[in-house]
């Protein structure tokens, strides 16, 4: 049942933003540009900071791993 | 008429009000989606570190935020106070996004900000996040309507004036919020707050880097502030084209002064690098032209051309003429609404109706108006050149100059090697006040470059004010110049003290998994509830 809501729900949503895509595309190209360049640029920087947590777990391991080598 | 010195005093005034609140609001625009973007990686990952940007980001997004809203206040009382005539002639189309912003502003944003600031114990992770989304949202939905409103200066559309009620009303509201004025200059003003917000952030996570001081914060704020303000300036200075662009059709009077273009010439036209503008003998001084680029920048053809100012003034003076007849036609109707003769008059000059208001300026008895007073109304129709030219200058140098640096530390950042290049650190920090400076002078260019005009085309500056005494408004204007410089410094100070104490410890790492969220002690009933009887 919770699931059947959850598809409701993001149905719903999915229908919204068709009908704003198609309004806003054909009356407003620009503010339609300002949602998804707005939403892309905050993704991305979210993915960049993801990323730079991954570095840094790879970089530590490395450096553990080379300390192990070390070790006699 | 209303005295010249007034008319100067009360745009000097409204323009230090919009310029020191002007300030604040792109960094709220900015900030509020940064915050969303950290939230969204502490809800997904589940990291602590993120919440603790999230919150330490979020006490400076509130300083700034208060402010804003304190500098903001005024601004929209001073259409009353100060531009009364202008009130009143274009108040039925303008009042309404300015209500909207009031209630997008004052309700959806402030509602959320509270929910963002005292929810964090409060509120479940998702339900945070999407408070968060939403002060973003609402604070960006807030400054669209007030650029709607800033648009229909600019180019109005969706109105026409009615000679029976002497004001414009609205025809079409949807010709008002889709006009294309209003759509390119709300997505470059918004993304230009993104771009302050990125290099306010980047500029402080280098200065704790350059301290080495909340390391696992800074780094992690800059590589997403690079991220975002590099993609955001790119948005922006392609914005800024297809903001010109719409300029180009609708104010061309401002093109030419951006351009310092005196004499409409043949195609491919040069764009002038550098040039030192005389408004008085209409040339330029020393002027170093790149060839070809204006015909490109501004109609996207190698074979497109502009109007310099020499066509713009030929075009105004047959404005003014046509548009005599419905002044004259006006102070009629004014009398009796209802006059056949002069109600087709008016409809057979209506679309020239402002340029009449101009030269009324110079002639207050329109029977008699002569070749000159005509002559220097029309020269009246193009803008302080010299000071549009520089701003214009200024703000897309700025913007390139953004772009380099975000281009730079997109690569440091990604390389994890900003840490070490302290060069680049420093540099970083004396890159705060960029941004800033080039929302001013953006500002500068869309007010300035309007000029003569409070509605482009339609209802002149000089008209617009309300009939205060100069005292009056010298001491007013002292006043707020005096109050806002108070504000700057209080938001510095608080700035900076905030900076310097730096986030509230967090428990582990980067790579620490989440605390459990302490159990809430269950709040006691308030006593009215105990002793409600709900069976009546």
């Amino acid at each position: 049942m919770r699931t059947f809501l959850y598809f409701l729900l993001f149905m719903f949503l999915a229908v919204v933003v068709i009908l704003m895509a198609a309004l806003l595309g054909d009356l407003g190209a620009w503010y339609f540009a300002w949602l998804v360049g707005t939403t892309m640029i905050v993704l991305i920087s979210a993915a960049g900071a993801a990323l730079l947590d991954t570095q840094e777990e790879q970089a530590a391991a490395e450096h553990a791993v080379g300390g192990v080598h070390k070790q006699p | 008429m209303i005295d010249g010195t007034v008319v100067d005093l009360s745009r000097a005034q409204f323009a230090a009000t919009v310029l020191y609140h002007f300030l604040f609001v792109p960094l709220t625009l900015g900030l509020s989606f940064l915050l969303a973007a950290m939230e969204t990686v502490y809800v997904t990952t589940g990291k602590p570190i993120y919440k603790e940007m999230a919150q330490f980001w979020g006490k400076l997004f509130m300083i700034n935020f208060a402010l804003g809203v304190a500098t903001g206040l005024t601004m929209e009382f001073q259409f009353g106070t100060n531009w009364s005539f202008y009130s009143s002639f274009v108040g039925d189309i303008f009042g309404a996004p300015l209500a909207i912003e009031g209630l997008m502003a004052f309700f959806m944003e402030s509602t959320f900000v509270g929910l963002m600031v005292f929810g964090w114990e409060r509120l479940s992770k998702g339900q945070h996040l999407a408070v968060t989304w939403l002060v973003a949202l609402g604070s960006n939905l807030s400054a669209l309507w007030i650029l709607i409103a800033n648009s229909f200066m600019q180019d109005p559309r969706g109105a026409a004036f009615d000679p029976t009620t002497l004001r414009m009303q609205l025809t079409s509201f949807q010709h008002l919020i889709f006009s294309p004025d209003a759509q390119s200059k709300f997505v470059h003003t918004s993304i230009a707050g993104y771009v302050t917000a990125a290099i306010f952030m980047a500029g402080v996570s280098a200065f704790y880097m350059l301290k080495k001081r909340h390391m696992e914060l800074a780094k992690r704020s800059f590589r997403m502030a690079a991220l975002y303000g590099v993609m955001a300036t790119i948005g922006v200075i392609t914005l800024g084209d297809a903001l010109g662009f719409v300029a180009a059709q609708a104010q061309p009077t401002k093109l030419a002064a951006m351009e310092g273009l005196w004499k409409s010439e043949a195609a491919p036209m040069p764009f002038n690098l550098i040039a030192f503008p005389d408004q008085a003998r209409q040339d330029n001084k020393g002027a170093v032209q790149i060839p070809y680029l204006l015909s490109l920048l501004v109609t996207h053809s190698i074979d497109g051309t502009v109007e310099g100012v020499d066509a713009l003034e030929r075009q105004a003076t047959g404005k003014i003429e046509n548009g005599i007849p419905a002044v004259q036609a006006l102070k009629t109707l004014s009398k009796d609404p209802n006059d056949p003769a002069a109600l087709a008059q008016f409809k057979a000059h209506a679309k020239d109706l402002g340029y009449g208001f101009l030269v009324q300026r110079y002639a207050p008895d329109l029977n008699n108006v002569t070749p000159a007073q005509v002559q220097q109304a029309a020269r009246d129709t193009i803008p302080p050149v010299a000071a549009v030219f520089w701003s214009f200058r200024l703000m897309v140098g700025f913007g390139l100059l953004m772009l380099a640096f975000f281009v730079l530390a997109v690569l440091y950042t990604l390389r994890n090697k900003v840490q070490d290049k302290r060069w680049f650190l420093i540099a970083a920090v004396w890159m705060i006040p960029v941004p800033f400076l080039a929302n001013e002078f953006g500002w500068l260019v869309a007010e300035l470059g309007r000029q003569p005009w409070t509605v482009f085309d339609v209802l002149p500056t000089w008209m617009s004010a309300s009939t205060h005494s100069v005292g009056y408004m010298v001491f007013s204007l002292v006043g707020f110049v005096g109050l806002y410089s108070i504000f700057i410094v209080i938001e510095m100070y608080l700035m900076v003290r905030a900076i310097r104490q730096g986030p509230e410890p967090h428990h582990g790492t980067g790579d620490s998994r989440p605390q459990p969220r302490p159990a809430l002690a269950p709040r006691p009933l308030p006593a009215a509830v105990h002793d409600t009887n709900l069976e009546g």
